[in-house]
C-alpha cells in the first residue's frame, strides 16, 4: 500500500511530502533516488514475527516484562527516565511516569539543547521559522559546513526552493557556508550563489568569535590592532572575508544565520551560541536579521517542549523534591549515570534502532524500537514506531511547527506511550 | 446524578437575578428547574451563606502555544520561585506569571473560573497550542486564530480578491486550527516588521500595499459574513506607544458599524501631554465605547510586580526590548503567517508610567457604562498573572481601597489621573456581567455563563465576607458540569474540560489555490496543516465542543 504526505522524524526538518510504499512489515521510500538517506532506513521490520519483550534476553510476555519493570523502578531509589527519542504522547506519559517515581527526567542528548536553553535564559534570542527562511531570507550565513549533511533536505526545501514568496534577490539569495580550513590557507568559492568560504581560523568556535568581533566593532579597531609588523597576513585576508560578509548582511533585506549546536565544541558551545546570537541581536539595531539554529533530530524538541509545559522548566526536570527542578548541574542525566547517581534507568527511543542505552551497571528498562538489539538490558520491551506503526506528533527544529506523524503499518506493536501508561497504573 | 444548592445568593444576569435567595438543581451535569422525580437526590449543599454566579469565563489570557513556551524557558526565575506542589491528584508544577499548564488549570479552578480562552493561535503552532491546553485540566478552553499579517490574506487583498472567498479561507482557517474566534495583531505591522519596517500606523502602506484599516475592515466583516458569534478581536496598531489613542480611535471606526472587540485596550489608551509626554486618554476611549454600540473591549489592567510580556506583535515588542527585566528579550518571525515577541517586565508603582498605566486601566473599567461589553482581563501575563483578577475586582468595588493604593503610587502619575474624583463601585450583579454573563454572550456560549434551565452546571459559591479580594481568591464551592470541583478554595477532585470551537461553513474550492500556496510556498504539506477532529480528540487529547456559526445554524 501506497502513502503520501508521509513525516519523517528522523531529522528536525520533519519533511512530511514522502511518498511510502508498506508491503506486510516492509516500509520504504517509493522513489530510490529520493535524496533523504536518513528516512524509513530502519523501519522494516525483517523477521516475519514481531519482537517480543525480553528480560535479560529471554522471551517473556508484556505482563512479565512489565512486573519486572515495575519492581526494578520500585526499588529504585533515583531512577532516570531517558532517551525520550520518542513522540509527544510518550513523552507526556514519560514525564507523569518520571514524577509517579519521584525521578529525573532527561533527553539523551540534553547536555547540547541545553546551550541553547542557558543561552535563552540569559539574553533571550532572535529567530526564524523554516518557511519564512525559505521565502523571506535573501543572504543566509550558515556557520559548519557540516551541517547540509546532517539536515539532508536543508538545501532542497529551505535555501534553494524552486519558489519563494519573495523577490528575485530571494529567489536568487546569497548564501555563504563558513567553516576553518584546517591547512593553514583562506579558501573561497563560489558557485550559483552560494559561497564556500574557509577560513584560517583553528576552530569553528574561533571564526564565530571574529564574526561577532566583526559586527560589534567598527572597522577601525582592526586597523589599530593589526601591526604591520604582524606576519600573519592571512589573520587579515579572513577578517577582510568576514567584513565583506557584513556588507552583504548589510545591504540584505532579511539575513539568516544558521547553525547546528552539535556542530561546536560542547565545552564552549554555550559561549559560542551565545556569541552568535548577540552578533544577531546588533545586527537587529540596523537590518532584519535573524537565527536558525538546527537541531531535534533525535526529537529533542519535542521532549524538551512536552516537559516545559507540563512542568513549567525544560530538560532536565527532576521530582526529587516537592516540585519539578530544572537544574542542569546536578541533573543531566548522562552525567547522572556516569558518576552511578541514578540507580535505574528507564530509556525510552522508538525512532532508531542503533539509539540504544549507554552501558552503565545499573538496572535498565527499555522501551525500544523493534529492530533493536538489546540483549543486554534487564527488561525490553519493543514498541511501535511513531509515525509507522501508530499516530503521532512531533515537534520540529524551529520550536513552531508540529507534524501529525500517522499509522502506516498494522503491526500490533503497542505504542511507549501506552506502555508508559501501563506503567503509571501499576505503580 | 441531582444535587440541590439551596438558599444561596444568587447573581444570574442573564436571567436578571440580581442577588435573590434562590435553589438551583442540578441534573446530569445540567442545571434544571427542578429536580426530577424518578432520582435520586444524591447531594445537598446549604449556600445560605453563600454569593453565587455562574463559572467564571476569561476570554483573554495567554496560557498555551509556542510563546508561552518561551516564556516559560526563558523565565525560570518566575518559575522556582512560585512551586506547586502535588498531591495524590494533583500533578506538581511551577510558575506565576506563566505556569506550567497543569498549574494554570488548577489556579484557574481555585478562583471559580470554568472557563479560558487562549487569544493568540498562530495557525502553524495550533497543534502545540491545543496539546498545551488539552494538559491543562479543570477548565474549557478555546482559541482565537492569527490572521492579518499572513502573506496569504495579505497577497489576497493586494489582488482585489473578492469578500466571499476571503470569508471562504477565514472560515477555512478556522475549521483547520479548531479555533472559535479569529484574532488580528497590529494588522500589516508584523508582516512589515519582517521587511525592517519598525512602525506601521494604521493609515499607512505596509509592503504588501495593504493599510491597517483595510485589514481590520476586510476581516471584520469576513467574521460578520460568517455569522461567528465573537467579533473580530483586535490587538491595535501602535501598542504602548504615547499617543496611540488615536490610533485605537481609527481602529474602532476601520469596522465600519460591524463589530469589533479591542484587547487590552488600557495598553492602547495613551495621549502625550504633560512633561513625561505621556499621559491618560482612557476617558476618550471610554467615551468612544459607550457612544459606539458595536465595540467590545478588555482592560488588560495592569498590576504592579514582575511579570513577563508574551505577544505576538514582534513589531512593538522590539520597540519596547529596552525596557526588558531581567535584560533578555526574544522575537521571531513565524512562518510567513505572524511572530512573537517575549519580555520581562516589572511594572514599578513608584515608576510615573507603570503607575499611570494602572491608573489608566481602571480610569476605563469605571468610565464605560456598560458592562455587557467591558471585560475583566490582565491580558495574562502581560498586565499581570491572572491570580490578580480578585485583587483587581476589589479595586472595582471597593473605592476606599482603590483610593489608598492610588495615594501610594507615583506622585506625578497621581497628579496626571482623575481616577479619585470617580465614585463608581461594581456591583456583584455587574462583576457577574463583565466575568461570567457577557462573556459567554461575545464567545456565543449559549450553555453557559448563567445559571438557566438547560445550562452547563458550572457554578460559583463565594462564601460572603467583607474582604471582597479573599471572598474572590477562595470559593466555597465551585462546580464544572455539576461535578464538585473545589471546597474551600481547594481542588478537591479533577475534570477535564473540552475545547469550544466554531466552524462555519465555506466554499471547499479555495482549498484549491490553498494547496498550491501550500506546494509552492510552505514547509508543512497542505494535507498536513489541518487538524482533524479525530486528530483533537485522539492525539492531540481535548474533546471538542462545536458551536453554531450565523450560516450553520
Amino acid at each position: 500500500m501506497q502513502f503520501e504526505n508521509v513525516t519523517c522524524p528522523h531529522c528536525g526538518l520533519l519533511c512530511d511530502d514522502l511518498s511510502v510504499k508498506v508491503t506486510g512489515l516492509t516500509v520504504q521510500l517509493t522513489d530510490s533516488t529520493h535524496p533523504c538517506t536518513k528516512a524509513f532506513t530502519d523501519a522494516s521490520i525483517q523477521t516475519n514475527s514481531l519482537p517480543t519483550p525480553l528480560i535479560l534476553g529471554k522471551p517473556v510476555s508484556q505482563e512479565q516484562a512489565l512486573d519486572k519493570a515495575i519492581t526494578l523502578l520500585r526499588a529504585s531509589k533515583l531512577p532516570l527516565v531517558s532517551g525520550l527519542i520518542a513522540d509527544v504522547q510518550a513523552c507526556r506519559e514519560a514525564v507523569a511516569l518520571t514524577e509517579k517515581l519521584s525521578g529525573v527526567i532527561d533527553h539523551a542528548n540534553g547536555s547540547i539543547i541545553r546551550k541553547g536553553t542557558a543561552v535563552m535564559q540569559r539574553i533571550g534570542e532572535v529567530r526564524t521559522t523554516l518557511s519564512e527562511v525559505r521565502n523571506r531570507a535573501d543572504c543566509i550565513l550558515i556557520f559548519g559546513s557540516g551541517l547540509l549533511a546532517r539536515f539532508p533536505r536543508l538545501k532542497d526545501r529551505i535555501l534553494t526552493p524552486e519558489k519563494t514568496l519573495g523577490s528575485e534577490n530571494t529567489n536568487h539569495k546569497k548564501i555563504f557556508i563558513l567553516d576553518v580550513s584546517r591547512d593553514g590557507t583562506t579558501r573561497c568559492k563560489t558557485e550559483n550563489n552560494t559561497s564556500h568560504i574557509y577560513l584560517n581560523y583553528p576552530l569553528l568556535e574561533s571564526l564565530v568569535y571574529r564574526f561577532q568581533e566583526v559586527v560589534t566593532r567598527p572597522k577601525e579597531y582592526f586597523v589599530e590592532h593589526n601591526s604591520e609588523s604582524d606576519p600573519d597576513h592571512d589573520h587579515d585576508k579572513d577578517t577582510k572575508q568576514l567584513f565583506s560578509i557584513l556588507d552583504t548582511i548589510l545591504k540584505s533585506q532579511y539575513t539568516t544565520i544558521v547553525w547546528s549546536v552539535g556542530d561546536f565544541n560542547q565545552e564552549s558551545a554555550e559561549h559560542t551560541v551565545q556569541a552568535l546570537t548577540e552578533s544577531v541581536k546588533i545586527l537587529m539595531k540596523k537590518v532584519r536579521c535573524v537565527a536558525l539554529p538546527l537541531g531535534g533530530s533525535k526529537g529533542e524538541i519535542t521532549a524538551n517542549q512536552v516537559a516545559t509545559w507540563q512542568t513549567g522548566v525544560p530538560l532536565p526536570v527532576s521530582f526529587t523534591q516537592e516540585t519539578p527542578i530544572h537544574n542542569p548541574v546536578l541533573y543531566d542525566g548522562m552525567t547522572m549515570l556516569q558518576n552511578q547517581e541514578a540507580d535505574c534507568l528507564l530509556w525510552v527511543a522508538t525512532y532508531n534502532s542503533d539509539d540504544v542505552p549507554p552501558k552503565h551497571d545499573i538496572p535498565t528498562i527499555v522501551l525500544g524500537h523493534p529492530n533493536m538489539k538489546c540483549k543486554l538490558a534487564d527488561v525490553y520491551l519493543p514498541v511501535g514506531v511513531p509515525g509507522i506503526d501508530h499516530r503521532g506528533l512531533a515537534c520540529r527544529t524551529d520550536n513552531v511547527a508540529t507534524l501529525p506523524l500517522h499509522k502506516i503499518r498494522d503491526s500490533t506493536l503497542p505504542a511507549a506511550s501506552d506502555l508508559l501508561n501501563k506503567l503509571i497504573d501499576l505503580l | 446524578m441531582e444535587i440541590k444548592l439551596t438558599g444561596g445568593e444568587v447573581y444570574d444576569p442573564v436571567h436578571q437575578v440580581n442577588g435573590d435567595k434562590k435553589d438551583l438543581y442540578i441534573v446530569d451535569g445540567k442545571l434544571q428547574k427542578n429536580l426530577t422525580d424518578n432520582k435520586r437526590l444524591d447531594n445537598t449543599f446549604d449556600l445560605s451563606d453563600c454569593i453565587v454566579m455562574a463559572g467564571a469565563i476569561d476570554l483573554h489570557t495567554h496560557i498555551g502555544g509556542g510563546k508561552v513556551n518561551i516564556a516559560r524557558t526563558m523565565m525560570l526565575e518566575d518559575a522556582h520561585s512560585h512551586p506547586h506542589p502535588g498531591s495524590d491528584i494533583l500533578r506538581s508544577g511551577n510558575g506565576r506569571a506563566v505556569p506550567s499548564t497543569y498549574s494554570s488549570g488548577y489556579r484557574y479552578a481555585e478562583m471559580g473560573y470554568t472557563a479560558c480562552f487562549e487569544p493568540a493561535v498562530l495557525p502553524v503552532n495550533a497543534r502545540q497550542a491545543h496539546m498545551e491546553l488539552a494538559d491543562t485540566p479543570m477548565i474549557d478552553k478555546g482559541g482565537y486564530a492569527l490572521l492579518g499579517n499572513d502573506d496569504f490574506l495579505l497577497n489576497m487583498i493586494r489582488e482585489g480578491t473578492t469578500q466571499n472567498v476571503i470569508n471562504d479561507y477565514v472560515a477555512w482557517l478556522l475549521d483547520a486550527t479548531q479555533c472559535i474566534g479569529i484574532k488580528v495583531v497590529n494588522a500589516g505591522g508584523i508582516h512589515a516588521f519582517k521587511y525592517n519596517q519598525r512602525r506601521l500606523d494604521i493609515d499607512e502602506t505596509g509592503p504588501t500595499g495593504s493599510k491597517p484599516r483595510e485589514i481590520i475592515a476586510t476581516l471584520s466583516k469576513a467574521v460578520h459574513e460568517l455569522g461567528i458569534a465573537h467579533p473580530l478581536h483586535v490587538h491595535a496598531s501602535n501598542l504602548g506607544v504615547p499617543g496611540n489613542f488615536a490610533s485605537t480611535l481609527a481602529t474602532m471606526a476601520a469596522a465600519d458599524g460591524l463589530p469589533i472587540h479591542l484587547t487590552h485596550i488600557q495598553f492602547h489608551s495613551y495621549g502625550t501631554e504633560g512633561d513625561y509626554k505621556f499621559s491618560s486618554a482612557a476617558c476618550q476611549i471610554a467615551e468612544a465605547i459607550n457612544k459606539n454600540k458595536n465595540v467590545s473591549a478588555d482592560v488588560g489592567q495592569v498590576m504592579f510586580g514582575q511579570t513577563i510580556t508574551t505577544s505576538g506583535d514582534t513589531m512593538m515588542q522590539y520597540f519596547g526590548h529596552d525596557h526588558a527585566s531581567p535584560k533578555k528579550w526574544t522575537i521571531m518571525d513565524i512562518e510567513c503567517e505572524a511572530g512573537c515577541g517575549v519580555i520581562p517586565f516589572k511594572y514599578r508603582d513608584k515608576s510615573f508610567v507603570n503607575a499611570l498605566q494602572w491608573a489608566i486601566g481602571l480610569e476605563i473599567f469605571l468610565q464605560v457604562n456598560d458592562p455587557w461589553r467591558v471585560f475583566l482581563t490582565t491580558d495574562h501575563p502581560n498586565g499581570a498573572p491572572f491570580t490578580s483578577y480578585p485583587h483587581l475586582i476589589k479595586l472595582l468595588m471597593d473605592r476606599s481601597f482603590r483610593n489608598d493604593v492610588f495615594n501610594i503610587i507615583h506622585k506625578d502619575a497621581q497628579k496626571a489621573s482623575n481616577l479619585p474624583s470617580m465614585d463608581r463601585e461594581y456591583s456583584l450583579y455587574e462583576i457577574a456581567i463583565m466575568t461570567r454573563a457577557a462573556p459567554a454572550k461575545i464567545l456565543g456560549l449559549s450553555n453557559h455563563g448563567h445559571l438557566g434551565e438547560g445550562a452547563s452546571a458550572n457554578i460559583t459559591a463565594y462564601r460572603k465576607q467583607n474582604d471582597i479580594e479573599q471572598m474572590f481568591a477562595k470559593p466555597a464551592y465551585v462546580f464544572k458540569n455539576g461535578t464538585l470541583i473545589v471546597k474551600d478554595g481547594e481542588i478537591v477532585e479533577t475534570v477535564q474540560g473540552v475545547t469550544h470551537v466554531t466552524k462555519p461553513e465555506y466554499d471547499h474550492s479555495i482549498e484549491k489555490s490553498l494547496k498550491k500556496y501550500f506546494d509552492d510556498y510552505q514547509t508543512i504539506s497542505f494535507n498536513n496543516f489541518k487538524i482533524s477532529n479525530d486528530e483533537m480528540i485522539e492525539c492531540i487529547g481535548n474533546q471538542i465542543e462545536t458551536h453554531p456559526s450565523g450560516n450553520n445554524h
